[in-house]
């Protein structure tokens, strides 16, 4: 008999196979989900409004400086102003800072109308040049900064590098200069493995048309932040990049004067620059956008929860009533 | 039912017990027949040379071998075949091989010939396309290895999937070919491989061997050169079959003489039960048919040794040519599904426009500024020259930026889609295999799946199209009742083969009484068990028993109408014991004779027949009572679901039985219009019959059908029984079926003329449009008028539940599935089991094959094989409505979750195609990220529990109605993708505006959102959480995380 079973085509019984394995199978009740949006509401609303909060705790003074540091006699032409380089490019400027600023705070310029992420742009750089002294060589996406005039590679090459943001800022208040400590700013990831401590700049910003900051040929490129920080290359056309860190904390209405070396060239495109000063919180940077998404979806939430009560106490359908079936409802056609 | 045979025989009526009949005295079955022989052999020598002269014998598809009598061989579509001279047979044309191979691919070309196959998805194409396009170093948005490792990861998989079926086609080829069998070389006998067999060579095989290639019989171990072969293998049929070999061919064999002959014969082609040539042997010519062939992979049973010719070899041999697949048929989703894909496409090229024109502006916009842009740069300084740095002009520049577009844009067709809808399809095929409840324990058969595209199509079925015999009946006979010259016996029988049978005392008594010719009844009832027993294609075996003196009779045949009555003859004492060869076959007649040649020199013809064809040729004058009465027992008989037959007999007179043999000879011998000859030949013979009787034969029910057709009609399906039976018959089963029920308004149309049945089918629309359900019966003239009552016919149909047609042939079931298909666009499904339901199974939407009695043609031509009806039930409401609902959820999914990862950010990036998210997760994102959960839910979620389903069939109307897949589904998911695609894509670049985020960082953040988002709305849409489930939402969420933070995929 055991002899014919095993020769049976029978298919072996498993609970998999019959497709009848254990299963949790959770139905909407009323109960369930009202519970579920009160939750969310619950919960949502409260961290939308410490969201907002710590968002309204940080200090952030923005100061775009690009037109009002072009004299009055090239503001018609400010291009031949900001490519003379015989033209001092200092430019001073007086920041009110509105609210006590605890440190650190971050210094941060912001460009705007700067697409990095442009197609042409993020794709002319060579990581491998970067990292490696011997991958010099690897310049082949970097044109049209790739070679100099005598076919010797730039190191680092490429658009990205060349483009290099060159203006400065020094501050200071009450007469005093305050120190930005530009030690740091980059990403321990970049400093450490994207960008070589033995790779040193070499015949870089020498062609014909200059980009924008030179490096210092001695300092290899991991020692470099300005450099690192531009080269991750942001995600949208308005953003800011780490300048530097403040130590002190500045008091309330107090001036910061801003001496700004004005030499970066966003004028023939349009774009904007701004010296910005920033604390921050846990949630980062000034943002209202994810307190006021987490009170609006914990509201609607909310909102739903009563809809779904006063619809439960008002018009109570039976769970599970047949004459809803379909076919309860309507003969077949 | 094939009972229209005209043939001569051996026939040793007897009874089992000791007592012998009086036609002769003897106690030992075999001297019994050798004595037979002998006693008839004055009337026989006709017979004798009759059998050799035989030519065509066609077990079914009467027409098929019709129009193959009727085709003469021509010189050019022939083959000379010189007997047992291989050289020169092969000398002008070089025939191919006996070596097989159903492989399709060798070692070399497996690349080039899979690969060319795989590429006949379209889709594969696009993708292709499109990886090419990203090796243009303007377009390179991927790098080379990420934009064709998707494409190449679907093809590897699909790609060794195929290797593996074809490694072991391999193997059993190996097999095959290398498989020992015995040809003559040189005047001996030899053992020769398989493979290397040539056409014209002769091969000996002795019992249970099985046959390698195709060859003509030339004798065997029986004197009169028949021989048993069983074709399991080429048909499924385990019933033996008889061969005969030429009388010119046998003697010489057995005398060790040489054979010198020629033997011209059609090209090979595939048709099983058709073959035409003849042999010229000591200048004469002799003609062969399908009854003188063997073909590979038939088995010799009953016969110790047998000798042949080889005519088709290898790959030309009928089998192999059969082998070509079933013709694929596509499921209802998958068509519709193209067409969302479809449109789809257009969607994306559209979105491709609007961001190839937007960059187009942004180019022209900033025109005066892209030479020294910071991002842009379009003058090359490095050199002497200042140069245009890759930049193509501005129309260029656009279409480029559209070609980019494209690359970047191409996850929103779904890749992995069409590789994932068939691994769900085998993991549903696997649950349908193993189901307990499609299981047949009598049978001891698994239901199967043949066709693996279409497990979806079961569960939108609105039209069931079954066949009676076999499918609703179990198709095994019981010979319930007799009416033997206008009295009516009834039988309680029960007739197995080799079992004791309770038998109807007085019809025993009366039977053999009947030897003696005293009674008038009692000759009539011995004339009435002569027929049963004679007249028909039965093959008797004796099967030895345990005991050495008994020897049991095993009756195999084609026909399980024929067992039975041949059973319920040797029950009443009138044994079948030995047959000689020598058919004819034609389904035109829809009737068969036998002539019998008795010991006292009389003559009889006995013929056997459907009522509607005998009571043509029988002579109702003769005997107007026992007409009468037969016709008034025919008709209670069908009504209580008894499948009829009549029998009648004449006797010849030694004259008449010459002129026929004369003219029978002629017709056998004519080379052209032999079919129609013996055709005029056999109506000479049968007419001006007497009546003998009626016999009623019960085919019951299948277990549980009339549960599973009621299931079915409350499931909204419309079950039309397409029958051969007579009306009574079909409407008694009907009822026992509960096909119909007394509730229902019933609609008998059954008219002869055109406009009679114009007239009843416009009456019948009228009354049915008030009643709701009704029942329809429409009878075989009916059905020559389709072509004008088209209309008429599919509107009355359409109204109704159940419709009946009667007296159906083959090709007109396949004609009523096929004006259902033409008429809507509902699905259809078709099940049948036996040859004649094979057109109408490859026809309906879905063909279902019942692996029963009848054979395996059914099955073969099907696309899912079951043993039961019953199993319909599952098979439809159960696997059915999950398979639909499972497909239509995991399209619009695989949709939503692919086009939800086309993200906006061209907006951000003045259009210029450049992406946040990096290459490697935007290629693994559709497969591995997402796509191993909707294979699992698309394999395992159940929405609703088997027993709810099985307790309310209304809720298959799911998939009647489209539920789970229509274009209304379609638009709110691609609306609903695109509400979510803003939301994941904008709720990260909020948070992080004007803030130092660079592109990586984001691109990770979007990806890793996508990836929780979809696999949360996956998991919001589960209802049936088992623990596999869980671990492959929960995990690729994981994987995705913990790959997110390797560097290598980061």
């Amino acid at each position: 008999m055991e002899q014919k079973n095993k020769n049976s085509k029978k298919p072996s019984y498993s609970r998999f196979s019959q497709q009848e394995l254990p299963a949790w199978k959770p139905i909407l009740t009323p109960g369930w989900v009202i519970a579920s949006f009160l939750t969310i509401g619950a919960l949502f609303i409260p961290i939308g409004l410490v969201a907002l909060s710590a968002s309204d705790t940080v200090v952030e003074i923005i100061d775009r400086y690009d037109e009002d540091c072009v004299p009055d006699a090239y503001s018609k032409n400010p291009e031949s102003f900001i490519q003379d380089p015989d033209i001092k490019k200092t430019c001073v400027r007086s920041l009110r800072v509105p609210k006590k600023m605890v440190a650190p705070i971050f210094v941060y310029y912001q460009l705007e109308n700067f697409y990095q992420n442009h197609r042409r742009f993020v794709k002319s750089r060579s990581d491998k040049q970067l990292r490696d002294p011997e991958a010099k060589n690897d310049t082949y996406n970097c044109f049209p900064e790739a070679r100099t005039a005598d076919n010797k590679p730039i190191v680092p090459c490429g658009l990205i590098a060349w483009s290099l943001f060159n203006d400065t800022y020094k501050l200071s208040t009450r007469g005093k200069p305050i120190t930005i400590d530009k030690k740091g700013i980059a990403w321990k990831s970049d400093t450490k493995v994207k960008f070589g401590s033995n790779v040193y700049p070499k015949d870089f910003q020498k062609g014909g048309l200059i980009g924008g900051a030179k490096l210092d040929e001695k300092v290899p490129l991991s020692e470099q932040e300005d450099l690192i920080v531009w080269m991750r290359t942001a995600a949208l056309p308005n953003f800011r990049k780490l300048y530097g860190k403040i130590d002190i904390d500045l008091e309330a209405h107090e001036t910061v004067k801003a001496e700004v070396e004005n030499n970066y060239n966003t004028y023939k495109f349009g774009g904007r620059k701004k010296l910005v000063l920033s604390t921050t919180t846990w949630i980062g940077g000034k943002n209202d956008f994810l307190g006021v998404a987490y009170i609006t979806v914990g509201g609607l939430c909310l909102f739903m929860a009563i809809n779904f009560i006063l619809l439960y106490v008002f018009r109570p359908r039976r769970l599970g009533d047949p004459s809803y079936l379909s076919w309860n409802r309507l003969p077949i056609a | 039912m094939k009972l229209d045979e005209t043939k001569s025989l051996d026939l040793q009526p007897q009874k089992q017990e000791s007592e012998p009949p009086s036609l002769h005295n003897s106690s030992s079955h075999r001297s019994i027949s050798s004595n037979s022989l002998r006693a008839n052999s004055i009337k026989e020598v006709g017979f004798v040379d009759l059998r050799s002269k035989e030519v065509r014998y066609g077990s079914r598809g009467g027409s098929t071998s019709m129009s193959m009598s009727q085709r003469e061989i021509s010189d050019e579509d022939s083959r000379l075949v010189y007997i047992n001279d291989p050289l020169k047979t092969n000398e002008k044309v070089e025939f191919s091989g006996n070596s097989i191979r159903t492989s399709k691919y060798s070692v070399l070309t497996f690349l080039p010939r899979n690969l060319f196959e795989q590429f006949h998805r379209v889709a594969y194409v696009y993708f292709l396309v499109i990886a090419i396009l990203n090796q243009l170093p303007q377009l390179a948005v991927f790098g080379r290895f990420a934009s064709i490792l998707p494409l190449t990861m679907v093809l590897l998989v699909t790609a060794i999937k195929d290797a593996y079926e074809d490694w072991r086609r391999h193997r059993s080829d190996w097999i095959e070919n290398n498989r020992l069998s015995s040809v003559l070389v040189n005047g001996n006998y030899e053992q020769k491989k398989s493979k290397d067999i040539q056409v014209g060579e002769i091969i000996k095989f002795s019992a249970n061997e099985t046959i390698p290639c195709d060859i003509v019989l030339l004798s065997t171990s029986d004197p009169t050169g028949v021989a048993y072969i069983q074709t399991i293998n080429l048909d499924g049929e385990s019933n033996l079959k008889t061969r005969y070999a030429k009388q010119e061919t046998v003697s010489r064999i057995h005398e060790n003489e040489k054979i010198n002959g020629v033997i011209k014969c059609e090209k090979p082609n595939r048709n099983i039960y058709g073959f035409l040539a003849y042999m010229e042997i000591d200048q004469k010519r002799v003609s062969l048919g399908p009854s003188n062939i063997v073909l590979r992979g038939c088995v010799l049973k009953n016969t110790s040794w047998a000798v042949g010719v080889v005519v088709y070899t290898g790959m030309e041999t009928k089998v192999m040519l059969n082998n070509s697949g079933a013709q694929s048929k596509r499921s209802l989703l998958e068509a519709r599904m193209n067409r969302e894909i479809i449109f789809l496409s257009l969607f994306l090229v559209g979105l491709c426009t609007v961001v190839s024109i937007c960059a187009g502006v942004w180019l022209r916009r900033h025109r005066d500024e892209l030479d020294i842009m910071p991002f842009y740069r379009r003058k090359d300084y490095s050199g002497e020259d200042v140069d245009n740095f890759k930049y193509y002009g501005w129309g260029m520049e656009i279409f480029f930026t559209f070609l980019m577009s494209v690359i970047v844009f191409q996850i929103m067709i779904p890749i992995a889609l069409y590789i994932s809808m068939e691994l769900v399809r085998v993991g549903q095929a696997y649950f349908m295999i193993r189901d307990d409840n499609m299981y047949d324990e009598t049978t001891d058969s698994r239901f199967q799946c043949r066709a693996l595209n279409m497990n979806e199509d079961l569960g939108q079925i609105k039209y069931v199209f079954s066949d009676k015999t076999g499918t609703l009946t179990e198709n095994k006979m019981e010979f319930q009742y007799a009416s033997i010259a206008g009295v009516d016996y009834v039988d309680g029988l029960v007739l197995r083969p080799l079992m004791k049978v309770q038998v109807d005392r007085e019809l025993v008594r009366l039977s053999r009484s009947g030897n003696d010719a005293d009674t008038k009844t009692g000759k009539q009832i011995y004339d009435f068990f002569l027929a049963l027993a004679a007249c028909n294609t039965i093959v008797p075996i004796v099967v030895d028993t345990s005991d050495p003196v008994e020897k049991l009779i095993d009756y195999q045949g084609e026909s399980p109408d024929e067992q039975a009555l041949v059973y319920a003859a040797a029950a009443y004492g009138f044994m079948l014991i030995e047959r000689t060869s020598g058919h004819i076959f034609d389904s035109e007649r829809k009737r068969m004779s036998v002539i019998l040649g008795f010991p006292n020199n009389t003559v009889k013809v006995f013929v056997k027949g459907a009522d509607t064809t005998m009571f043509n040729v029988i002579d109702e004058a003769l005997n107007l009572d026992i007409v009468t009465a037969t016709k008034a027992h025919l008709h209670s008989y069908s009504s209580v679901g008894l499948r009829t037959l009549v029998m009648g007999m004449r006797e010849l007179s030694s004259q008449e039985f010459g002129q026929w043999r004369s003219s029978y000879e002629a017709a056998t011998s004519a080379l052209m219009g032999r079919a129609s000859l013996l055709r005029k030949v056999a109506i000479n013979l049968e007419k001006n019959l007497s009546i003998l009787g009626a016999s009623g034969i019960e085919d019951k029910l299948q277990q549980g059908v009339p549960e599973a057709i009621e299931s079915l009609r409350t499931a909204n399906i419309k079950v039309w029984v397409l029958t051969g039976d007579k009306q009574e018959t079909a409407i008694s089963i009907g009822y026992s079926s509960k096909l119909l029920t007394g509730k229902m308004t019933k609609i008998v149309i059954n008219n002869n003329s055109k406009e009679s049945c114009r007239k009843s089918l416009e009456d019948a629309l009228i009354t049915s449009s008030a009643p709701r359900t009704g029942t329809s019966r429409d009878d075989a003239n009916l059905f020559a008028l389709i072509i004008d009552g088209t209309s008429l016919l599919f509107e009355l149909a359409s109204k109704c539940a159940v419709v009946l047609c009667c007296r159906v042939a083959p090709l007109q079931k396949a004609g009523i599935v096929m004006l259902i298909k033409k008429r809507t666009k509902d699905l259809t499904l078709a099940i049948g089991d036996g040859a004649n339901d094979v057109s109408m199974i490859q026809k309906a939407d879905v063909g279902i094959g019942i692996s029963g009695q009848e054979g395996r043609q059914a099955v073969m031509a099907s696309d899912f094989a079951m043993a039961q009806f019953r199993f319909l039930v599952p098979l439809l409401l159960v696997h059915g409505h999950w398979n639909y609902q499972r497909m239509g959820y995991m399209i619009l999914y695989n949709f939503y979750r692919n086009a939800v990862f086309v993200l906006v950010y061209a907006l951000f990036t003045a259009f210029t195609l450049s992406s946040a998210i990096n290459e490697w997760s935007s290629v693994l994102y559709s497969i591995i990220y997402t796509s191993v959960p909707t294979i699992v839910v698309g394999i395992l979620d159940k929405d609703l529990g088997r027993a709810s389903l099985l307790k309310y069939p209304q809720l298959y109307g799911a998939g009647q109605r489209q539920e789970s897949y229509n274009s209304k589904l379609f638009w709110v998911t691609i609306a609903d993708t695109l509400w979510q695609s803003i939301v994941a894509f904008f709720v990260p670049l909020l948070a992080y505006w004007k803030s130092d985020i660079d592109g990586p960082s984001i691109g990770d953040l979007w990806t890793l959102a996508v990836v929780f988002l979809v696999n949360l709305h996956l998991a919001m849409d589960v209802t049936t959480w088992t623990w596999i489930i869980h671990a492959s939402i929960w995990g690729s969420i994981v994987a995705t995380i913990i790959c997110g933070n390797l560097p290598s995929c980061g």
